[in-house]
């Protein structure tokens, strides 16, 4: 998703705002537009024709004026909110959207700090917006309503004195994309230097134990140095931007002053129409320039890097869902294979297997073989590199998904709970669940003690389950999953947290609730309660029961007794 | 009043001696810009008049060239004063940090922030005091420029300043319940969103990412109404503040105006109190440089507290009575241990147990020299590696991350992810060793064990395993430990461990209750004692 177009579309959508900022910027730019005429009339009539009455008269014209003007600023701002703030509504939505959508990946997921990144520059993109709809705006109507009140002022000498602008402003624009890549440089050594330093200043215990002090010191150094070069780079940019800028808004003067006296002598330019350009100049059209160098584009480029950092959290485009009905529950998997990469040695090759309701069956394996790859074909998020998974006769992945997440429930490791109260948080998958049913599953799981002493169904959980123990958001997690409609339901180390009794009765709990019970196994019990193991370790994938595999396979057998004489030790489990 | 970051920020300007380049930059400008207006109005004097005198444009042009050029280098010299005294802060308390060692006095998330943040505040010292000091140089020369015309000028300047800042002065202050309300719902979205990132997996497999961003997005309505209320806020205190230069030029420019009746001015004068008043005007926009000054010693003060802790002593260990011994006499370490005494044994496997915040890691980290004791003696010889719960995984590839610190080659790197159980993960990465962490999603247990393999890699004489296979099913556990066995046969292991089953594999058993040690002997000993039994229960002792 592009959230430049998506930032542009949410801007034009508040076109009626942005109409009414305009109709008020007129109002804003009128000061800038009569001050030299005023000024002018102030001298012609009044102090130089001597008559100060008269001047200072046209002088509190003036400052009537300036009033109005400050009357449509603050017109401008109080109608802003409703311009920005729908704006950043918008841009929340899309990028929280393209979080949560962007589950399958396999890049490192997003964590805290990322999440705080993705605030502040939600941030910026509000106040930068902000301030270019206040500034930027605001010099451009200035500048418009001094340069229409010159030309109308001193009409002979108009394309001397508004050519030189243009061009300026020409350059300026021409200077601008230059500019843009040594700001997002500098944007980018600014995080690659706070990156590394975080890295090992978070990490400084290894760093101190790896003994790679100046290991460490070195690569943050680097980043360091990396950042005042790019930020000396900047300033070059910066200074040359100055001096288009200065020049441009210098040269009508000059050329104004050179061209004026012959005009003057010849009577064509009145002394106050002298004056009033020169104070078109000087007081609108110079400093507005400058403004613009100075904050303006800087501004538009913090916009600009802000809006394409958003881009990087922003959903990618969806893989077209399937279609397909499943013709009843089954599970089939044929000639399975799949790893991380090309490259990458398959972690699960050549599986058959078929599970029927009724089925449980256990996924055991070192740590980290590739476990939870099971999971992830199963629930169809992960496409096989070859061979196939069906459910009811149907790929996986191209069942209708309304369907598919009826049908098949996944319990990571990780437990989602999020800040409502426990029956909301239980009911996720079954929002009309009554509250019986939600009890029910919350008893055969064995939560009852802990759902009771926290509250009943009406309490209120906090962000990340506050005060609730890993093992009692495991347990709170899975009774969720207990009292949903699924079929197919996979506890990938959903139990890891619990203690080996309570591990015990939430398997029974789901091996007695019928359908199909896949366990991706923490400890290795889960496999004698199986009715079949699935065994991986790297090699060809091994299936069976308990006693086949202990008969038949070397392997597992070793796993079984390099396990067992250590659970014999601990009597009180 | 003196505050301490003063000595630093002394030391820091004087760092990069072009700030006197830069001065004098700036002195030049400064004159220009205070000619400038003056030279304007008699430019314009020369145009009323009717005729062209090609010297009095040359001096404008000139005025305006060396305030224009100065301008420009004063941009790039400012930077580069900044950029380089910045990064010389930063590498000064990057390194400090760094230096102070585990575990360290700064929480992690503060130490970044005084190295990026503060060092940056702090390195635009010499700058801002330029920046202040021409500011109000150049208003003080204005309102001299202005009396030099007439003194009526600056005496209607001088009074009408603060008439007019009493006049737009405005009693509203940014209302403080917009913002809070802002900010507080901002942070309640935040959390929302992180308790759904936690739970992505869910989501995915559940498919109910939309229903779930409704969820955190519930908010939102708030958080818009709370925005719309700090622009309106915005608009009462903005306008008036707008106000303040017409008003201050408008009163000096009627003066003026008399002046020009009265025969005292010229009407090119009138631009040039116009141009005076500007100028004049111009400390008034950078009073809140005060405060970015204010800062600058604040930030200069948050690095000398980094720069002035003392770095910890590490001498190397005194040499054990035995070679290869472990020797702690009365080791004593802030609240977490208390006069411990220990002999280990060389090629022994010690276990260490007890309840959490009984001091485990805290006797594993003086063991092995990653922090020091406060009191009490450390004896050891030989070399450390050490492996964590959850270990930090530092180096761009993970490859690197496994060497890091040491000079392992490939084949040392390979060897010690073979005995720690990884290698086959890491051959299943996109791009096996040269797999950039960043592009590497690792689950607890794999952590642990590539913070195994990089212990391995340095093959050390003294292994301390704190917690480090914490993660690993039981099976892998065991794997691992026979595979670093015969790895590297005969070293002294010490292992923190909440498994009943690895401390009965080890050959001395060290029990921990309150930072001090309750008794040492073998596991199936000690399993008599039911308190020792309840440090693997979790029951009452």
């Amino acid at each position: 998703m592009d959230v430049m177009r998506l930032y542009l579309g949410a801007l034009a959508g508040q076109r009626r705002g942005v109409l009414v900022l305009l109709g008020w910027s007129v109002l804003e730019g009128v000061p800038a537009f009569l001050s030299g005429r005023l000024v002018a009339l102030a001298v012609d009539r009044g102090f130089a024709a001597g008559r100060p009455l008269v001047g200072v008269g046209w002088l509190l014209v003036f400052a009537v004026v300036a009033v109005l003007g400050g009357f449509g600023l603050r017109q401008v701002f109080q109608h802003l909110g409703a311009v920005i703030e729908p704006m950043r509504d918008a841009l929340v939505r899309v990028v929280v959207r393209g979080v949560l959508h962007d589950g399958t990946s396999h890049r490192r997921q997003p964590d805290a700090s990322a999440v705080a990144r993705i605030t502040r520059h939600v941030e910026v993109v509000r106040d930068a917006t902000a301030g270019v709809l206040v500034q930027a705006r605001a010099l451009l109507v200035t500048t418009t309503a001094a340069l229409i009140g010159l030309v109308t002022t001193v009409a002979d000498l108009a394309w001397l004195v508004v050519s030189p602008v243009v061009v300026a402003l020409l350059l300026f624009a021409l200077l601008l994309p230059s500019l843009a890549r040594r700001q997002r440089d500098q944007v980018m050594a600014d995080e690659n230097s706070a990156e590394a330093a975080g890295t090992v200043l978070v990490g400084i215990r290894d760093v101190t134990a790896c003994d790679a002090v100046r290991e460490a010191g070195d690569g943050v150094g680097r980043t360091i140095d990396r950042q005042a070069e790019v930020a000396v780079r900047v300033a070059w940019a910066n200074s040359l931007r100055g001096l288009v800028i200065a020049v441009g808004g210098f040269a009508p003067l000059a050329l104004l002053v050179v061209a004026a006296p012959a005009k003057v002598a010849s009577g064509q330019l009145t002394a106050g129409a002298v004056l009033g350009a020169v104070v078109y100049l000087s007081t609108s059209v110079q400093p507005a320039l400058r403004r613009l160098a100075d904050t303006t584009s800087t501004v538009v480029l913090r916009l600009m890097v802000a809006l394409r950092r958003l881009s990087e959290a922003a959903p990618a485009p969806a893989p077209p869902a399937g279609d397909e009905v499943p013709d009843g529950h089954a599970v089939t998997m044929r000639g399975l294979t799949f790893g991380w990469g090309e490259h990458a040695e398959p972690v699960v090759r050549d599986l058959d297997l078929d599970l029927a309701p009724g089925d449980h069956l256990a996924v055991v394996g070192p740590s980290g073989i590739g476990k939870s790859t099971v999971a992830g074909l199963l629930t169809g998020l992960m496409p096989p590199r070859s061979g196939t998974v069906k459910l009811g006769g149907v790929p996986v992945h191209l069942v209708r998904p309304a369907l598919r997440h009826e049908r098949i429930a996944l319990i990571p490791q990780e437990t989602y709970l999020f800040t409502g109260t426990l029956r909301e948080n239980l009911a996720l998958f079954t929002p009309g669940a009554s509250d019986e049913d939600l009890l029910a599953a919350v008893d055969a799981v064995g939560a009852s003690e802990l759902v009771a002493r926290i509250g009943g169904l009406d309490a209120a959980l906090g962000h990340a389950g506050a005060g609730l123990s890993a093992g009692e958001a495991q347990l709170l997690a899975v009774a969720r999953v207990h009292a949903c409609p699924a079929s197919l339901v996979i506890l990938d180390e959903a139990t890891s947290h619990l203690d080996p009794a309570a591990e015990a009765r939430v398997e029974r709990a789901f091996a007695e609730r019928g359908g199909i019970l896949v366990v991706i196994a923490h400890r290795l019990s889960s496999a004698l309660r199986a009715k079949r193991v699935l065994v991986m370790d790297g090699g060809p994938p091994l299936l069976g029961d308990h006693a086949d595999l202990v008969r038949s396979s070397p392997a597992y057998a070793e796993l079984m007794q390099a396990w067992l004489p250590a659970e014999s030790v601990r009597p009180s489990y | 009043m003196a505050q301490p970051g003063d000595t630093l920020l002394v030391e820091a300007a004087n760092h990069d001696r072009r700030w006197l380049l830069l001065v004098l930059n700036a002195a030049l400008a400064t004159t220009a810009g205070l000619l400038l207006p003056a030279a304007l109005a008699s430019t314009v004097d020369m145009a009323l008049a009717g005729r062209y005198d090609p010297s009095t444009v040359l001096w404008l042009v000139s005025m305006v060239s060396i305030e224009v050029v100065g301008d420009a280098i004063g941009v790039v010299l400012a930077a580069a004063i900044t950029a380089k005294v910045t990064a010389w802060l930063r590498h000064r308390v990057a390194a400090h940090l760094l230096g102070l060692g585990h575990p360290s006095p700064f929480a992690a998330g503060d130490a970044v922030s005084r190295v990026t943040g503060d060092s940056a505040i702090a390195g635009g010292v010499s700058v801002i005091l330029i920046v202040l000091t021409v500011t109000v140089l150049s208003s003080v020369g204005a309102v001299v420029a202005l009396a030099l015309m007439d003194w009526r000028l600056a005496a209607v300047f001088l009074l009408s300043v603060p008439l007019a800042t009493l006049l737009v002065r405005t009693h509203m202050r940014l209302t403080a319940d917009d913002v809070a309300t802002y900010q507080t719902v901002s942070g309640d979205l935040s959390a929302r969103l992180l308790d759904a990132v936690a739970g992505l997996r869910t989501i995915a497999a559940s498919g109910t990412a939309e229903q779930e961003s409704e969820r955190v997005l519930r908010p939102l309505p708030t958080l818009a109404a709370a925005g719309i209320g700090m622009w309106r806020t915005q608009a009462k205190m903005i306008w008036r503040a707008g106000l303040l230069l017409p008003a201050v030029e408008l009163a000096v420019l009627t003066a003026a105006g008399f002046g020009v009746v009265a025969g005292r001015l010229s009407i090119g004068d009138l631009l040039a109190t116009l141009g005076y008043v500007a100028l004049g005007m111009g400390i008034v926009g950078q009073l809140p440089m005060l405060t970015t000054f204010a800062r600058t010693r604040a930030s200069a003060t948050r690095l000398v507290e980094v720069l002035d802790t003392p770095l910890p002593h590490r001498d190397a260990p005194g040499p054990p009575a035995n070679p290869g011994d472990l020797e702690l006499h009365d080791v004593s370490l802030d609240g977490a241990l208390h006069d411990v005494h220990l002999r280990i044994p060389a090629g022994t496997f010690t276990a260490v147990v007890g309840r959490s915040g009984a001091g485990k890691s805290a006797l594993a980290s003086i063991i092995g020299g990653l922090s020091t004791p406060d009191s009490g003696e450390v004896r050891r010889d030989g070399t450390v590696g050490y492996a964590f719960e959850r270990p930090a995984l530092l180096g761009a590839t993970v490859g690197e991350a496994i060497r890091y610190g040491a000079d392992a080659g490939k084949r040392r790197v390979r060897a010690a992810c073979v005995a720690a159980q990884v290698h086959d993960v890491v051959v299943r990465l996109p791009d096996g060793y040269d797999t950039p962490m960043a592009d590497t999603p690792l689950s607890g247990g794999e952590a642990q064990r590539l913070g195994l393999a990089r212990a391995l890699a340095r093959d050390p004489d003294v292994l301390v395993l704190d917690d480090a296979t914490a993660s690993l099913d039981m099976v892998t556990e065991a794997t691992v430990d026979k595979a670093i066995e015969a790895a590297l046969p005969g070293r002294t292991k010490v292992v923190v461990t909440h498994r009943a089953a690895t401390a009965r594999r080890a050959d001395l058993v060290v029990w921990l209750v309150d930072g001090r040690v309750r008794a040492t002997g073998s596991h199936e000993a000690l399993w008599l004692d039911p308190g020792y039994r309840a440090v693997f229960t979790g029951g009452d002792a």
